[in-house]
């Protein structure tokens, strides 16, 4: 026990720092420095080997993933279109496969004054500054807006001839999210999961994202900003040009906001030929009794009878 | 413990247990040779994967008793009609089942009767069961003829309800229940052609009720043949022909995703896995020979058990997967193990799954079974 606590305040510390140089970039600059402390915000400070995750944060750094590397570069390309207009979100056909870096840090980013909170809330934000216990630390799966602060970036994959498109999270657990694009409208009862119930269309040259049935289990951001499972969450992707995509989102939750609430404008930067890649956030995982109790999977007794 | 009701009941759990989530097998956590009887009143009810859990209080002395009664989970009791609301809080309950291995207040909920009508709730097989027909019709394809793996345009539908919970090798007749578990031990040997070290292990596994999976004590992702081994939640294959790559969407355990390449590169290389960086998934290319999906994949790690019933394997393990669909509705599978870490020879293990048409695969998060 004394050897996993140890792993546990390392990882506070971890991420602690990672949060710090998260907060110092501005909404719309890609945050390099935080992809190298990407192993640590993943909960996976502690031991990491040479895998997957860790020689790719190596490998985004050196290569300047995000622009902030390039110098004097180039004007973007255009927003690449499908043969009906519509932006391309994904990958290009034709085109080697790319991905989007991460670039939402806190959704009140620079606004935090102007958050309507409810005093519970206020107050859960401030204890969370200090704790810094986020559940995607724990292997959880990183509900809407928080998919979009992971350090390995996310991945649009649209299916067209299905109406629906998947966003693949590479940090995390190994999962994705599903967008239907179908013209459905929500069923009447929605389970409550980590990625909640998504129906996209389009305003324009913007994907308008709407999502309902999140449970509590995560956070949408890595500060933790709270939101409980009454929000209605709104989501605004316009794909600039070929090399920025911006993101905006709309908080509706009656259960800990006093009034709906828009985030500031965030910026998420292409990474050219970054396919997504097996990261498995509980194969080093340092806290496996903090994810899910590990032997207590099947002897759950301490949950359930006091 | 004298102030319950012992009571031999009469069914094993194969009479009338119906469990069929993807998690702990029923022997890993309660001991089925302790028959045990309550009666209490319902005080919670813990809707979450993998198990649904009521919670009742207990009257004795010199205090009133917590329990703790393990049933289905919601993926299986929702597709039998069941929600949270079936069992109303105060509800007076009868509950038969197993008492568990460690000793504490907790019991397998094989039967759940209601004190006042005597009728059962939370039991699969008491439910309604939701009618799943089978897909019928032809072959979906591309506009190539190659077919489709996935739901035909503009559908939905994933596959599941496999033939076969556990590998084995084909042509031998081995039967085993919903988790891959042996009915009879004294088979292990004749389950694949082992070395001895892979048998011994494979026999303790059994042994054990599987007590030690990977993937519900860890969330381990569910690699190789297993993957499609789930009995609970399936899986959607999405092809994307423009970018030449296969994404296989598992609905159960983590819920992962992972990438089949159909560009023609090689297996070294590949973004994000070397030899010097095994993978759950490993690396994984594929080609159509005729009407069938040829899927080789190396470089696994050791960390996850490739089959439901604890087969072992090395990082040697070379796996030739090949998929044909006959129809519309079924999706047959036949996976070929060449790992000669762990077996003599290579061999083979085969089934089919069912096309669930109209329908996403079940939410199942593992990370969600504990707070």
């Amino acid at each position: 026990m004394k050897r996993s606590l140890t792993h546990v305040v390392a990882a506070f510390v971890a991420v602690g720092m990672a949060s710090v140089l998260a907060t110092v970039d501005l909404a719309g600059q890609a945050p390099a420095q935080g992809q190298g402390q990407a192993p640590a915000a993943q909960g996976q400070g502690q031991g990491q080997g040479p895998g997957a995750a860790g020689g790719r944060a190596g490998g985004g750094n050196q290569q300047g993933r995000g622009g902030r590397g390039a110098q004097q570069q180039p004007p973007a390309a255009p927003t690449p279109r499908w043969p009906d207009g519509k932006p391309i979100l994904g990958a290009v056909p034709g085109k080697p496969i790319d991905g989007w870096g991460a670039g939402v840090t806190t959704l009140p980013q620079g606004m935090l004054d102007q958050v309507p909170f409810q005093p519970w809330a206020r107050a859960a934000y401030d204890i969370r500054q200090i704790d810094q216990f986020e559940p995607h630390t724990r292997c959880k799966a990183s509900g809407v807006s928080r998919q979009f602060s992971t350090p390995y970036g996310t991945e649009f994959v649209e299916v067209p001839d299905l109406q629906r498109m998947y966003i693949i999270d590479n940090g995390g657990p190994n999962s994705f999210r599903i967008i239907f694009m179908d013209g459905r409208q929500f069923p009447e009862k929605i389970e409550l999961t980590n990625y909640g119930y998504s129906i996209g269309h389009w305003d324009g040259d913007t994907l308008v994202v709407e999502t309902r049935g999140l449970n509590e289990k995560f956070w949408l951001d890595t500060r933790g900003t709270p939101h409980t499972a009454q929000l209605k969450f709104t989501e605004r992707f316009t794909r600039l040009n070929m090399e920025t995509l911006e993101y905006q989102a709309t908080i509706d939750d009656p259960g800990t906001y006093t009034r709906p609430w828009t985030t500031p404008k965030f910026q998420l930067r292409r990474r050219a030929g970054d396919e997504p890649f097996e990261y498995i956030c509980q194969q080093y995982n340092q806290g496996p009794e903090l994810m899910l109790g590990t032997q207590e999977s099947i002897d759950n007794s301490k949950f359930y009878v006091p | 413990m004298r102030r319950f009701i012992l009571a031999a009941t009469a069914c094993g759990v194969a009479a009338c247990g119906v469990f069929l989530s993807a998690q702990h097998t029923p022997g890993a956590k309660f001991d089925l040779k302790k028959p045990l009887t309550i009666t209490g009143t319902v005080t919670q009810i813990d809707w979450a994967n993998p198990y649904v859990h009521i919670l009742v209080k207990v009257q004795g002395q010199p205090a009133p008793a917590l329990w703790a009664v393990e049933v289905e989970g919601p993926i299986t009791l929702t597709d039998n009609g069941w929600t949270q609301e079936s069992l109303p809080i105060g509800e007076s309950i009868r509950v038969e089942g197993f008492a568990a291995r460690n000793g504490s207040n907790q019991i397998s909920g094989n039967k759940v009767t209601l004190v006042s009508s005597s009728k059962p709730v939370y039991v699969g097989v008491n439910g309604t069961p939701k009618v799943r027909p089978t897909a019928t019709g032809p072959t979906p394809r591309w506009p190539d003829g190659r077919p489709r793996l996935g739901p035909p345009p503009g559908q939905t539908g994933y596959w599941g309800f496999p033939t076969r919970h556990g590998l084995s090798e084909d042509g031998q007749n081995i039967q085993m229940d919903d988790y891959g578990l042996l009915k009879n031990i004294a088979d292990a040997s004749k389950v694949a052609p082992f070395q001895p070290w892979a048998l011994a292990l494979y026999r303790t596994r059994q042994a054990e009720f599987l007590v030690h999976d990977p993937m519900f004590q860890a969330c381990k992702p569910p690699g190789g043949p297993r993957q499609y081994q789930q009995l609970v939640s399936g899986m959607q294959f999405v092809e994307q022909p423009d970018f030449k790559r296969v994404f296989v969407m598992l609905g159960n355990g983590n819920r992962n995703r992972r990438i089949i390449y159909t560009d023609g590169r090689k297996q070294v290389g590949q973004i994000g896995g070397n030899d010097d960086n095994p993978l759950f998934y490993g690396q994984a290319v594929a080609h159509w020979e005729g009407d069938t999906w040829v899927v080789d994949t190396r470089l696994f790690n050791e960390e996850f058990w490739f089959d439901n019933g604890g087969l072992p394997h090395t990082e040697q393990l070379h796996l030739v997967e090949r998929f044909t669909r006959p129809n519309l509705g079924t999706l047959h599978y036949e996976a070929t193990i060449d790992d000669p870490g762990a077996y003599t020879r290579p061999w083979k293990s085969s089934w089919d799954l069912k096309w669930v048409a109209g329908e996403e695969t079940p939410y199942f998060l593992c990370q969600d079974n504990r707070p």
